[in-house]
């Protein structure tokens, strides 16, 4: 009677089921949430070059730097040169390119320095990214690797600066005079306000990169957006670099203080926010803005598609 | 008709009667309009605009809702097919309801002053529709009627009250909830002759994630570390904890385990302090969620031990065992905050071994920790006396509510350059906390110590990361340092940094007027602001 009553009874089922469940339940979490973990489910660094692969004119051996035997640098000699405006002179000149109460402009002399003939484009930025996995989510990298790269902040331009300087330090390719600048102390890094507005408008006092030329078939302003770095070679501007008026706003090392210029940091003014130079106008400035003594700030951390930067190798 | 209402009855009792209407009924679909509605209400809970507002929270519900749908469905075949039905009956527990009653109250005074509290409302009704529902069907998956009570809620209320993920992964707390309740089910020993499951299902569930959160790393998937420091930031915490939990310490006796955890923890904070020179906790001698903690988490009293002597050791080894963790987790580089969470598993595993060493003793009053004829026996208003005075002395020295010297960050960068223990791993770990908060002061101070390699090991790639975080926030330092690998510039935090630095676990200083704010950083012992020419004011 008691076997049959207890044949009646539902059978429950046993718990190895369900525990078993639970038990698949929780490996699922830890797997999953292991593969969100993990650096290659970052935005962290890799970024693909391979579609840079042929870009015409630059060396995918070299960095994506310009396929010749200087690298893209250009010598700029030692020597002194004209800094800031005069307005007589120049009748667009802001007042902080005055360079004191009593003088209009300042002579500044500087050694022998190489700068880059173009600004630093996508793929050389993305060359870095991929080499040393960088985070730079922000930036974009893809399109045309010869446009110049926009939306870095100062730091992430510092590091690319950092990161060429060790690969021309490890290449055996680096051109001669190049490596003997690096060996005797000099460094790759952004310029300094001197070294750029020296290298934009020579040592003849330019206003702007060219003496004789039409702004708009040398230089990308008014305009809507970017365009390669290599697509329209300025050989009538000061050492024939590209690009020293408009396309992108240029970062420079040098703090915004007012002139007299010096080379010298702003250590003593550490608890005012940092502002940085840059240089150049962008494409969608007008002409008063891409001359060659104009000086815009930026706070550091700002990312802007009108702001890229390009690298010198200096020796101050 | 397999429904009936048995409050105050013994669940034993209660069971026998509905298993017996169960075998008279055969099998009937009306049961399942109960899951049925309530995943009904949880659907309609999809469309509250807070919900709405993520697309991911949205596909989380309704991943919830077609799992139970699905389940349903299959039991409702099941039965027909067995012609079986499971019902549920009604049994309304104190310790159930007045749990609920006290753990809502502190979400009450809390969210008060955190906000993210309050905007968590609907989600958690949602959890808890879910867990009547998945407990539900589990119960008639196991052929038994269902216990319908308040059950489901003091769990979910638990569970929150410690971690909740983030609006992106709230499907993970869905599951967090299945796996308590599939813990509670199948996870189970035979104690004291019955058959019972062995953890505390919110303690079971969270001690599993915390596991896994540790060793993926991925704690920034939820609110944990944010839940744990905004206790504070409701005024007179200790004090509101205390008052609630003696709430909890009448009905329920649990005195001896929340306050021996406490007092355990007093203790050895408080020779920590007094051999090392500095805190133990970064914050307090017991941090307000530890408080928490060992008032709400540890008190189940179906996973604790039964008798008084058992309560104490329970007690003792949980205030024993989140000391210890605090300071594991801090080697292991992972957040401290799952001290509190991770030791409850092992301490409900350990309740048979309790049970044994106290059945051990042969003194009635040792075992009972008071001895019958005291005070007419009423022991656990006695334990609570004691626990009153005990807390008195602790807020009279200034060890609950109120400041703290380990909130002040120059208290630990003078004992970091005093050499004493551990004092630069926590300054070290401080920083991280506040650069993670964007206070650039910090980035710069970690940037230089790793540049240093004077208190950490000298990392360069780690320090030009937080120069470069440092430098991008506008600290002009930060920006010198990257330039210069040569120097390390330093300068005192900006006003910025300092509503950053002094908000003691989350509190928003944006609005605080800049004399009160120059005044705040001087009571916390930095020097420059304390010296009027240097506030611009």
């Amino acid at each position: 009677m008691s076997e049959e009553k207890q044949s009646e009874q539902p059978k429950v089922p046993g718990r190895t089921i369900g525990f078993s469940i639970m038990t698949v339940a929780t490996l699922f979490v830890a797997i999953f949430l292991y593969q969100n973990s993990s650096p290659d489910n970052q935005s962290a660094g890799g970024e693909s070059i391979a579609e840079f692969a042929n870009l015409d004119g630059f060396s995918s051996a070299h960095w994506f730097l310009p396929d010749d035997n200087m690298l893209g640098f250009v010598e700029i000699p030692a020597g002194r040169f004209t800094m800031g405006s005069n307005p007589n002179l120049d009748r667009m000149a802001y007042q902080n390119e005055r360079w004191s109460d009593l003088r209009r402009q300042g002579e500044v002399e500087l050694p022998r320095y190489y700068i880059a003939r173009f600004e630093t484009t996508v793929a050389q930025f993305a060359a870095f990214v991929a080499d040393s996995g960088a985070a730079a989510p922000q930036v974009p990298l893809s399109g045309a690797g010869n446009l110049p790269v926009t939306n870095v902040t100062w730091p992430e331009a510092l590091a690319y600066t950092r990161w060429l300087d060790l690969q021309l330090r490890q290449s055996a390719d680096t051109p001669a005079p190049l490596r003997a600048l690096l060996d005797g102390g000099a460094r790759v890094t952004l310029p300094n306000e001197a070294e750029w507005e020296k290298a934009a408008r020579g040592s003849d006092g330019r206003i702007f990169p060219w003496r004789e030329a039409r702004a708009e078939e040398v230089a990308n302003f008014n305009s809507q957006s970017t365009r390669p770095v290599d697509s329209s070679p300025c050989t009538q501007c000061a050492w024939g670099l590209s690009d020293m008026a408009g396309n992108v706003w240029e970062l420079t090392r040098s703090p915004l203080q007012d002139y007299p210029y010096t080379a010298e940091d702003d250590a003593e003014g550490l608890a005012e926010d940092a502002l940085y130079v840059m240089r150049g106008g962008s494409f969608a400035d007008g002409l008063n803005n891409i001359r060659a003594a104009v000086r815009g700030g930026v706070d550091p951390g700002v990312r802007n598609s009108t702001i890229g930067f390009r690298v010198v190798v200096s020796t101050q | 008709m397999a429904t009936s209402t048995v409050a105050g009855q013994p669940k034993s009792a209660s069971r026998n009667k509905s298993k017996n209407q169960q075998n008279q009924t055969g099998f009937s679909a009306t049961h399942f309009r109960v899951p049925l509605v309530l995943t009904l209400a949880l659907f309609l809970l999809s469309f509250v605009p807070r919900v709405q507002s993520n697309p991911v929270l949205v596909a989380s519900f309704w991943g919830a809702i077609a799992v139970l749908l699905a389940w349903q469905a299959y039991q409702f075949l099941q039965m027909q097919r067995q012609g079986e039905s499971h019902g549920f009956f009604v049994l309304l527990r104190p310790q159930h309801y007045i749990q609920a009653m006290v753990q809502s109250s502190v979400y009450l005074y809390w969210g008060f002053y955190w906000r993210p509290v309050y905007e968590h409302f609907w989600l958690i009704i949602a959890q808890i529709l879910f867990a009547y529902t998945f407990d539900m069907l589990l119960s008639w998956s196991r052929k038994r009627d269902y216990t319908l009570g308040f059950g489901p809620i003091p769990i979910i209320l638990s569970v929150n009250l410690f971690l909740w993920f983030r609006d992106d992964w709230f499907y993970l707390q869905f599951l967090m909830i299945a796996i308590g309740f599939m813990g509670k089910e199948y996870v189970r020993w035979h104690r004291e002759g019955r058959n019972v499951h062995i953890f505390n299902p919110s303690a079971f569930a969270l001690g599993i994630f915390s596991v896994i959160l540790i060793a993926t790393n991925t704690t920034s998937l939820t609110w944990g570390q944010e839940i744990a420091s905004t206790l504070t930031l409701a005024p007179n915490i200790y004090t509101f904890l205390f008052l609630v939990g003696l709430v909890v310490m009448y009905f329920f006796s649990i005195t001896l385990v929340a306050g021996m955890a406490a007092i355990t923890l007093f203790l050895f904070s408080a020779i920590y302090s007094s051999t090392a020179g500095v805190p133990y906790f970064l914050d307090s001698e017991i941090p307000a969620a530890v408080f928490l903690g060992l008032h709400l988490l540890i008190t189940d009293p179906s996973t604790s031990p039964r008798t008084p002597l058992g309560k104490v050791f329970f007690g003792l080894l949980y205030g024993i065992g989140v000391f210890a963790l605090y300071t594991l987790l801090g080697a292991l580089g992972a957040p401290t905050f799952y001290d509190k969470l991770l030791c409850v598993p092992l301490l409900n595993l350990s309740v048979i071994a309790i049970d044994r060493l106290v059945r051990s003793v042969s003194s009635e009053t040792l075992i009972n920790v008071w001895k019958d004829n005291w005070f007419s026996g009423r022991g656990n208003l006695a334990h609570m006396s004691v626990w009153v005075v005990l807390f008195g002395l602790m807020s009279v020295l200034g060890k609950t509510d109120g400041k703290h010297e380990g909130d002040s960050l120059p208290f630990w960068q003078q004992a970091c350059a005093e050499g004493l223990p551990n004092s630069c791993q926590r300054l070290v770990q401080l920083e991280a906390t506040y650069c993670g908060d964007n206070a650039a002061w910090a980035c710069n101070e970690l940037g230089a110590h790793y540049r240093e390699g004077t208190i950490v090991e000298q990392n360069q790639e780690l320090s030009l990361g937080y120069f470069s975080r440092s430098c991008e926030l506008k600290f002009k330092a930060g920006c010198i340092n990257l330039l210069d690998a040569d120097t390390i510039a330093r300068e005192n935090p900006r006003e910025l940094d300092l509503r950053l630095l002094l908000r003691e676990g989350g509190q928003n200083l944006m609005e605080l007027p800049v004399d009160q704010l120059y005044a705040r950083a001087c009571d916390h012992d930095w020097a420059f602001a304390c010296d009027p020419p240097r506030i611009n004011i």
